[in-house]
């Protein structure tokens, strides 16, 4: 009896010793960075070295909210921020679409080659995006030569600094960036589903469409819910790098999210402390945003996720 | 480029974010304790360095030198001709951090100076040396500097800087002052301003060379111009003002160098100007706005290139100014992406167009040094601080000056019977052409091979013992000659002058100010965020009003920044400013 006890014992350790990497993985950069989160309570400036006698309590989380230019500043960033993740949650249902549609092309060289085509974009840095934008929508590039010469304007339009609709061309940017990326979750979840169905509803004789709508998006559901739940918990993780490369002066207004503020201003002017105050809040947003998302879930679809 | 350098800043950030979490602490506690130590250590340490100074320094082993340079335009080894004198001289080679091109300056140094290493050499803005020597990042070399016979010709300069750095004792030396020279603290013997209307002299004539009176006049000049020549020779589209966004700090730079064609000088939130007066950008009287409605102005008569706002320095300076497709140059170096004595013939030149109103700020020459300094990294062990001492020292001889302000004898120039230089034809094409470096000495492109750090201890201004004229080749009388071209006759006769100093200091539109070079206070945490909040701020405000559609836009995008950066505190910022340059302000009147 103890030699089993033992064993099981030792067998326990065993499997232990399997997650434990991972758990040390994950201590060391989902909690021990959290360590930092002191900076916010403290007056921080490199070069000079972190010193306890720069304790000033909540002064930079007063700071943001203590006057109306402040606070309205703060307004505009979020409004941002959630404008352009509703944006994107609002059509995540686009990369299923693509899914479909793309699973549904017969010519298999077609179809690998639609499917490279729209992956390739994910690959190239926002940088080189932003080259390619400055090269094609520049005052003499591409775009304005090209509706020149065809006589549809005299003076060149200055497309990269526009300041209307800058949500929308954000989004065209990196919907164009990611469709093929994302639907290849879709693709492998639609490879999953089982044949014998489609032969059913075709010997039922039902239409292609049909089949799409009653057979390939339902199976593609679950897919979709997860991957939208975890969309809503980084609501306000829209990324910087194509923000960053995307502003200047005429639509920072419109395309300074929050991740690209705390940038801004922890890199700007070194005031880490602000910085850091600031994604602190922004954390504790995504943690209450997780949990609303989680409890959605159970009450639509009767099963949570974490 | 900028790819590079976001790739550069990533690593950094991830680098820093560990020495932040785990070593933050104790790597700036050595870096500490390096100094703290050096009391206690000084004597048997100043032994070794003494003796490494004085004695034979071994060139065996190649030492890679990490400089961190704020005046560099590149990143990287540096290589090709100099590099090649430097390692057969020295044995060293040299690797250059330079914020500038790391994309985001500021948190490149800071996440450096976090890490506690900024460098082996460090070139730094005097106001930053002195929060590095507080933090124990600079190396003392008050024993060490007296060995060195040729940087110590600026012993004056040196002992005075560094004795106005707060909490440096008597006899230490941290900071060596750049572009400093012999000449006496008010001379200035350059031929050229700083920065004043340049315009190219063939279009220029061809208009008549009409006289102007004022900003409109030239507006009205400009855009004559730009009216005769719509594109350059190559059929490009031409604008008469091609403006970049890179360079900016709290304000747009372009337009701070446009300031003091009307005797002021942006310097963060005021305005310092020839008569000795401080005052905040923002007052409608002041030169900033007046530039801003310059500029505006000339955007509405389509005389500013539309990319302005979008493209960066290097697009503006390959793709425009080298192709002349912008016709208003300011800076005085900017004539040196398209002048050559053989376009400067045919008259095709940019040179100095007055306008009656202009009041130029234009500081004397660097004596004590412009605004920059050299320093040794506090982690450097003894011999290879006698390394870098030696190699700085050798930056100070005329035959370490003549590479870094000219180039080497035989490609770049020639001595004369009399022992004076000539440049060669090479030579005067430096800057303009690809000139290639025989194998022998290095290879590659001159330009690429130049030195990278683009900072000297020494100005060009300084004379050459060894010929009796100044290093920089634009002194020679051998190039003033040479410069005498029928474009130049003909300007000097137009104007009656021999060159644009001689013809504003005779209208009493320049009286340079005396160069003042001290360490001012820097920035606390609270002014910081005012002077970063404020700054997006103004320069994206002020290039909308550039971009304005008419004067009720411009005047509300104005009236809305005003508010708004009061909001952030733009007041205390002034005040801050107002404060620390009075001491500037004291020193001139005083050199007066």
């Amino acid at each position: 009896m103890k030699v089993l006890d033992n064993k099981k014992k030792i067998e326990s350790f065993k499997l232990f010793l399997y997650i434990l990497p991972f758990l040390i993985l994950v201590g060391m950069f989902a909690y021990y960075p959290l360590y930092g989160w002191v900076y916010a309570f403290f007056d921080y400036r490199p070069p000079k070295p972190f010193s306890l006698d720069d304790f000033v309590g909540l002064k930079w989380f007063k700071y943001i909210v203590d006057n109306p230019i402040r606070v309205n500043q703060i307004v505009t960033v979020m409004k941002n921020t959630f404008a352009m993740s509703a944006l994107t949650l609002g059509t995540s249902w686009l990369p299923m679409l693509f899914a479909v549609f793309l699973n549904e092309i017969k010519c298999v060289r077609f179809r690998k080659f639609i499917q490279t085509v729209t992956t390739l974009p994910n690959f190239i840095s926002w940088v080189l995006v932003y080259s390619i934008a400055y090269c094609i929508f520049n005052s003499t590039g591409m775009m304005n030569s090209f509706l020149q010469s065809l006589g549809l304007i005299t003076e060149p339009i200055l497309f990269l600094q526009q300041s209307d609709h800058v949500w929308l061309t954000q989004w065209l940017w990196l919907t164009w960036k990611n469709l093929g990326w994302a639907a290849i979750m879709y693709i492998a979840a639609i490879s999953s589903i089982d044949e014998e169905m489609y032969e059913a509803a075709r010997v039922d004789g039902a239409t292609r469409m049909q089949i799409i709508r009653n057979i390939t998006i339902p199976s593609l559901m679950p897919t979709f819910f997860v991957l939208l739940m975890i969309n809503i918990g980084n609501f306000l993780n829209n990324g910087m790098e194509q923000f960053y490369v995307f502003q200047n002066a005429f639509n920072k207004e419109a395309i300074q999210v929050l991740d690209l503020y705390v940038y801004n201003l922890a890199m700007g002017s070194g005031s880490y402390s602000v910085s850091v105050a600031l994604s602190m809040l922004k954390s504790i947003v995504s943690v209450i945003l997780l949990f609303f998302a989680n409890k959605m879930s159970k009450s639509i679809r009767g099963e949570s996720f974490i | 480029m900028k790819s590079k350098s976001l790739l550069t800043m990533g690593m950094i950030l991830s680098i820093s974010l560990a020495t932040a979490l785990s070593g933050c602490g104790s790597s700036s506690n050595e870096a500490t304790k390096d100094t703290g130590a050096s009391g206690e250590g000084k004597s048997t340490e100043k032994s070794v360095e003494t003796s490494a100074a004085t004695g034979e320094v071994s060139h065996d082993t190649e030492l890679t030198l990490e400089v961190y340079d704020v005046a560099a335009n590149y990143q990287g080894l540096q290589t090709g001709w100099y590099g090649k004198i430097l390692k057969d001289k020295f044995n060293i080679v040299l690797n250059i951090i330079a914020p500038q091109v790391s994309g985001d300056a500021s948190s490149l140094y800071q996440t450096r100076c976090a890490a506690g290493n900024l460098g082996d050499v460090v070139i730094l803005d005097n106001i930053d040396m002195q929060e590095c020597i507080d933090a124990g990042l600079i190396a003392d070399i008050g024993a060490d500097i007296g060995n060195y016979p040729n940087l110590m010709k600026y012993e004056e300069q040196i002992n005075l800087f560094n004795g106005d750095l707060n909490g440096v004792a008597e006899g230490s030396i941290y900071a060596i002052p750049t572009e400093m020279n012999t000449n006496g603290p008010t001379a200035y013997i350059a031929d050229t301003v700083y920065t004043c209307p340049r315009l190219p002299w063939d279009y220029y004539s061809e208009l008549g060379c009409p006289e102007m009176k004022n900003l409109d006049d030239l507006l009205k000049v400009l855009s004559d111009m730009q009216a005769a020549h719509p594109t350059n020779a190559n059929g490009d589209k031409a604008y008469a003002i091609s403006l970049w966004p890179d360079w900016d700090g709290t304000s747009i730079e372009t337009v701070n160098q446009l300031t003091k064609w009307y005797g002021q000088e942006v310097n963060g939130s005021v305005l310092l100007g020839t008569d000795n007066s401080i005052r905040p950008l923002t007052d409608k009287e002041g030169a900033y706005y007046k530039m801003l409605q310059f500029l505006y102005k000339a955007q509405n008569m389509g005389l500013v290139d539309p990319d302005s706002a979008t493209q960066d320095w290097t697009t503006v300076c390959d793709n425009k100014m080298k192709q002349k497709r912008v016709y208003l140059f300011w800076y005085n170096w900017q004539r040196g992406f398209w002048n050559t004595p053989e376009k400067s013939e045919q008259g095709d030149f940019y040179v100095a167009a007055p306008i009656e109103d202009l009041n130029i700020y234009q500081a004397s020459d660097t004596y004590y040094g412009s605004g920059r300094v050299w320093g040794i990294g506090s982690n450097v062990d003894p011999e290879k601080k006698a390394r870098i001492m030696e190699f700085l020292d050798w930056l100070c001889t005329p035959e370490g000056l003549t590479y870094q302000h000219a180039g080497t004898e035989g490609l770049i120039y020639t001595v004369n019977d009399d022992g004076t230089y000539s440049l060669t034809a090479d030579g005067f094409n430096r800057f303009t052409a690809d000139i290639m470096v025989p194998e022998e000495l290095g290879g590659g492109k001159w330009s690429d091979g130049n030195n990278n750090i683009n900072q000297w201890i020494v100005g060009s201004v300084d004379k050459n013992p060894e010929t009796g004229e100044p290093y920089g080749t634009d002194f020679w009388s051998s190039t003033i000659k040479a410069n005498e071209t029928t474009g130049l006759r003909q300007w000097q006769e137009k104007y009656g002058a021999e060159n644009e100093v001689k013809y504003f200091e005779s209208t009493g539109q320049l009286v340079p100010v005396p160069s003042i070079n001290k360490p001012l206070v820097n920035d606390t945490t609270d002014i910081a965020l005012i002077r970063n909040q404020c700054g997006d701020l103004i320069c994206d405000n002020s290039w909308k009003m550039i971009f304005a559609k008419d004067d009720a836009e411009f005047n509300q995008i104005w009236d809305d920044m005003y508010t708004q950066i009061q909001g952030f505190g733009w007041d205390e910022l002034v005040q801050f400013d107002t404060e620390k340059w009075q001491v500037v302000v004291d020193a001139r009147k005083a050199a007066s």
